[in-house]
């Protein structure tokens, strides 16, 4: 049954989603920072064997293809780019939020990590592709996390999803945010600002999550990094990776192009390039860990 | 019952009665459906983008993800069952290409995607008979090949015939 929430309940619900690990906190804290160097990612994995661990297995998997063995962490860092190192340590420290069945979207287990995934390096497809100048590796953790929120209000959208596509079917002004919002109380943008500030994530990934689908109300400071995420968003959408009802269904903010230089070429370039680094990615590593 | 899953830039086909050939969540994509009543063969390609020259070797590898490359492949793969290479008598059926809400062409790819399948269908002198096409939803289709009979379906809508 769809149930109603107040502010005081959401803060409730947020409350008791487990912490990031350390390592994945101070992971994102660290590459958000615009003058950080590689070492200090290298230096922090070092701290935590698990992750270190982790890491080599994945750099030596067979989706990079190494001819040889990467035994050192500091190689493997460098081979692997930071924004992997923040997906992996976010996924083994998140994995049960990201890999959880969104019944209030009919979206399947696992459905909500692939769509974050698509979408984290769709956003960093549009940054090195458009030339736009923001840190490529920072819109990838930013598509990570931006649709956490549908998580923590799925539970309360059960049974709601033909109600929700009815609504917005009936009346073309609305989108898929609408219909949580009248549904539940709040949309999964704001659910999922409640969890960023809960986890103290730097203030730039906190916006991007409150305004993916609106990115013109962002700061206007970290406006180009939401309107990346924007546009991941919807390609990854596109590409058939949404979570269940609300695919498709939002509103792509027309503003994008004073920000984002992308034509239809360069977009069915992003595209493609999506899938194929999607393929190699997924394989190695997921939020479950289940080759382990 | 067997069921022959394609995903994205996959294309095949099946005359045995006991299949389905089925695509999940397009989005922008359109499945292209081939019907052969004469040798009641079904097929499907599932296409991501217009053009192949953006990436001459993903459509040697995956010929199925591009308008212009997917439907000689598939015709080809057709014709391993006895269908015209040509693709005479074959009924033609187009689905998914949805858009997001944008009010710029930018985005506009399952609209692009389509009109270039049917230019290409049209230099064989195909066309579709029947398309579900645009709008802004994901669709999963599936097409029985013993009834030649097409079910889509979306989250939230009851499942429909094409
Ligand atoms: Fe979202
Ligand atoms: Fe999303």
């Amino acid at each position: 049954m769809v149930k109603q929430l107040n502010q005081e309940e959401l803060q409730k619900v947020v409350n008791s989603v487990p912490m990031l690990s350390p390592s994945a906190s101070q992971l994102i804290q660290i590459t958000s920072q615009a003058d950080h160097d590689l070492m200090d990612v290298i230096d922090l994995v070092r701290t935590d064997a698990s992750l270190t661990a982790r890491v080599l297995k994945i750099v030596n998997s067979a989706a990079f293809g190494l001819i040889n063995t990467i035994t050192s962490i500091d190689r493997a860092i460098s081979y692997l780019g930071e924004r992997i190192i923040v997906g992996i340590a976010v996924g083994d420290s998140a994995g049960k939020l990201f890999e959880k069945e969104l019944s209030g979207y009919e979206s399947a287990g696992g459905d909500l990590w692939k769509h974050d995934l698509r979408t984290a390096i769709a956003a960093r497809e549009v940054v090195t592709q458009s030339g736009v100048d923001i840190s490529s590796e920072l819109a990838f953790t930013a598509g990570l996390l931006h649709d956490i929120g549908k998580s923590i209000i799925s539970d309360y959208l059960h049974g709601s999803v033909t109600d929700a596509v009815e609504m917005i079917t009936t009346d073309e002004d609305l989108d898929y945010l609408d219909a949580e919002e009248k549904l539940v109380g709040f949309d999964h943008t704001r659910a999922g600002y409640e969890l960023a500030r809960a986890w103290k994530l730097p203030e730039e990934l906190a916006e991007v999550i409150l305004h993916h689908h609106e990115p013109i109300n962002a700061k206007e400071e970290y406006r180009a990094l939401v309107y990346a995420v924007h546009l991941g968003d919807n390609i990854a959408m596109m590409g058939g990776f949404g979570t269940g009802s609300d695919s498709m269904r939002y509103k792509l903010d027309p503003e994008y192009t004073h920000y984002i230089n992308i034509g239809p070429k360069t977009l069915a370039s992003i595209m493609l390039n999506v899938d194929i680094e999607f393929e190699k990615l997924e394989s190695s590593f997921t939020g479950s860990g289940d080759e382990n | 019952m067997g069921q022959i899953i394609l995903g994205v830039g996959d294309y095949g086909a099946s005359n045995s009665p006991a299949d389905d050939v089925k695509t999940f969540a397009l989005g922008s994509c359109v499945s292209v459906i081939f019907l052969d009543p004469k040798t009641r063969t079904a097929g499907m390609a599932h296409v991501a983008l217009p053009d192949s020259s953006i990436n001459k070797a993903k459509a040697g590898e995956k010929p199925g993800y591009f308008a212009d490359t997917a439907i000689p492949a598939l015709l080809a793969q057709m014709a391993k069952f006895g269908c015209d290479k040509r693709g005479k008598g074959m009924v033609v059926k187009l689905c998914g290409g949805a858009n997001v809400m944008d009010s710029n062409d930018t985005f506009q790819i399952g609209k692009r995607n389509a009109l270039a399948i049917k230019k290409i269908l049209w230099s064989y002198g195909m066309g579709a008979v029947a398309e579900d096409l645009g709008k802004n939803f994901s669709r999963t289709v599936s097409i029985s090949v013993s009834a030649g009979q097409i079910t889509l379906s979306s989250p939230g809508k009851p499942n429909w015939q094409l």
